[in-house]
């Protein structure tokens, strides 16, 4: 017995220290990417190296990746890089304030159905459980459909889908800290509910949410992509990640960078997404929070 | 337990009523007459009236709705203004296509899961696991369409092992239809996978240590058997509940697949019918497909509370 004890005590401790690290290792890799996307998409207008990513033959057309042109260029010669880098800037517009609004209107919803309970949270989660039944991406297409294929509208449609995921997780996470010592203590002092709620138990839901919007980055990037590529998002001339991938994909005989280095992209910035986004909740310690 | 049933089928009727009268309101707050709009702007005067009159332009939303889930009911699903082609007629080429592909997915993903979810439990933080939770974990963060377009590249244009040339049923031949069925059933089975294997190697992980599993090991029963018999056991309600919640995201990933495939199946219909403003026909399929998954949803949970009867007492 002692055996097993000492074993499992000193065998797993040199372990822990090197997985520690790779593990940083990989989140600094993860989250300077980040950077990189984020601070090329917000200044593309201004940095002199990415062309304008609608200029026709900014190189011989169909062209491989070379020192003129970074990721290549499209069939009309447009520079690849630059409309990496613009597609990117599409998606990320749309997907950062579709998750703000989400995390704010989903967390408050969570948060409020999770601490008040009965009838608040029996409709409230109903809502959410319907919501969720329903294939998001059917929702998406409806709403972009009859209100029109424009920026505001996209935006309208993948933040209406972030909510009740996230108000899901919000719930869980405010059940699981109504019930702590501090907030029945606080509660037997006197304090009234909104010190309750927005004292007491959302301080300690935020974290949560914090990481959750790293992965519902990532979810709406996808969901924005996946109505670009099949022709239901923001129209042309607009250039995103999912266009430049559906135009691609005619082209995979001849000209296979195109789909190649743009799908190659979306997927590192997802996998970072991802990772931080995972990382931070295994250090936060939070549970029930996929999404 | 047959009171249990009938709130939970009660809930159900609500749910899908409320869930189709949401999308036919929803309809309703487009600018302008969705009849002219049917007919691509080219109509006549009595084209426009008889398509009012079909849908009850004239009564209030609620009569709308009302009518418009009569006629749903009783097998009248509408048309198409601008071809004339029914929706019935639509749904009976497409729907089938759709659900092999779907089941195909499924089959796939569960039959990857199963074997390694048990595996990579039972080895936990060994190489082997390291590399499939590794694996796993990258392909959640690869889009549908991209990895699609990766393996018709690798899988189709390269080494031309599959047809790209759309649909073909099974009577054409089990060769034809698989080599056309495969590479889609992959791509979607491919997004399922990660979380069935994720969520099967932590049950795993728990059930490993319980009680009845080292008396099965002391029994001296082989591991196999220990793995098959006793561990998967419990996690089949986990597997059946995750099932429930993915089944309606899969549609999802249906579409783009589909789109990606050229198989005009259902979410290639709503597709093209969205790109044709047909807005009659895509309500009409949304409200459906709607439908569909809360009812699956609902089966799948009462399914669960059939095979586990401490849910039931909850």
């Amino acid at each position: 017995m002692t055996d097993v004890a000492t074993t499992a005590v000193t065998g797993s401790q040199p372990d822990v220290a090197p997985r520690q690290r790779r593990h940083n290792v990989a989140l600094w890799v993860s989250v300077g990417w980040l950077v990189l996307v984020i601070a090329s998409a917000v200044l593309a207008p201004w940095l002199g190296f990415i062309d304008d990513p609608h200029k026709p033959l900014s190189g011989p057309p169909e062209e491989g990746p070379s020192w003129s042109n970074w990721f290549g260029t499209d069939q009309l010669g447009r520079d690849m890089f630059a409309r990496s880098v613009w597609g990117g800037r599409l998606s990320l517009s749309i997907a950062g304030p579709a998750v703000g609004i989400g995390i704010v209107v989903g967390g408050l919803l969570g948060v409020v159905a999770g601490y008040f309970g009965r009838w608040v949270d029996l409709g409230v989660s109903s809502v959410v459980n319907v919501a969720l039944a329903l294939p998001a991406l059917v929702f998406a297409l409806f709403i972009v459909t009859m209100l029109g294929q424009s920026y505001i509208n996209v935006t309208i449609a993948v933040t209406i889908l972030t909510i009740p995921a996230i108000a899901r997780i919000a719930r869980a996470q405010a059940l699981r800290f109504a019930a702590r010592e501090f907030v029945t203590v606080a509660d037997m002092m006197g304090a009234r509910w909104p010190r309750l709620l927005f004292r007491e138990v959302m301080p300690n839901v935020v974290p949560a949410l914090a990481s959750i919007a790293f992965l519902a980055m990532g979810i709406v990037i996808i969901a924005e992509g996946s109505l670009s590529f099949i022709g239901v998002s923001v129209g042309s001339p607009s250039i995103t990640w999912g266009n430049i991938l559906s135009s691609g994909k005619g082209r995979l005989e001849d000209a296979p960078h195109i789909a190649l280095i743009t799908g190659g992209v979306m997927f590192c910035t997802l996998m970072a997404l991802n990772f931080v986004g995972d990382e931070m909740l295994r250090r936060l310690d939070v549970r029930e929070a996929r999404i | 337990m047959l009171r249990f049933f009938g709130t939970r089928l009660a809930q159900l009727a609500l749910v899908v009523l409320a869930v189709t009268l949401l999308f036919y309101w929803m309809l309703n707050l487009l600018p302008g007459n969705p009849c002219v709009a049917a007919f691509g702007g080219a109509a006549t005067e009595e084209q426009i009236a008889e398509c009012e009159r079909d849908r009850n332009l004239d009564d209030p939303v609620i009569v709308q709705w009302a009518k418009w889930g009569g006629d749903v009911l009783t097998g009248d699903f509408g048309k198409s203004y601008l071809t004339g082609r029914s929706f019935g007629e639509a749904l009976n080429t497409a729907l089938p296509r759709t659900l092999l592909l779907l089941a195909y997915s499924q089959v796939l993903a569960l039959g990857a899961a199963i074997p390694l979810g048990l595996w990579t439990g039972y080895k936990q933080n060994s190489v082997g696991d390291k590399i499939a939770s590794g694996g796993a974990f990258a392909l959640l963060s690869v889009p549908v369409f991209v990895l699609g377009l990766v393996l018709i590249l690798v899988f189709a244009v390269r080494l031309d092992w599959f047809d790209l040339s759309g649909y073909q049923p099974i009577s054409e031949g089990l060769g034809a239809h698989f080599r056309v069925m495969f590479l889609p059933s992959v791509t979607l089975a491919a997004g399922l996978l990660p979380i069935y294997l994720r969520l099967l190697r932590t049950d795993v992980i728990g059930t490993l240590q319980e009680d009845f599993v080292g008396t099965a090991r002391a029994k001296g029963l082989p591991v196999r058997h220990v793995l098959i018999r006793h561990v998967l056991r419990p996690s089949s309600f986990t597997l059946l509940t995750i099932f429930g919640i993915q089944a309606a995201q899969a549609v999802n990933g249906a579409i783009v697949v589909e789109f990606l495939f050229d198989l005009d199946g259902v979410g290639s219909l709503l597709v093209s019918w969205v790109a044709a403003r047909e807005f009659l026909l895509v309500q009409t399929l949304v409200a459906l497909i709607a439908a569909v998954f809360v009812t699956v949803t609902t089966m799948v949970d009462l399914l669960y509370s059939v095979l586990d009867p401490r849910i039931r007492r909850k």
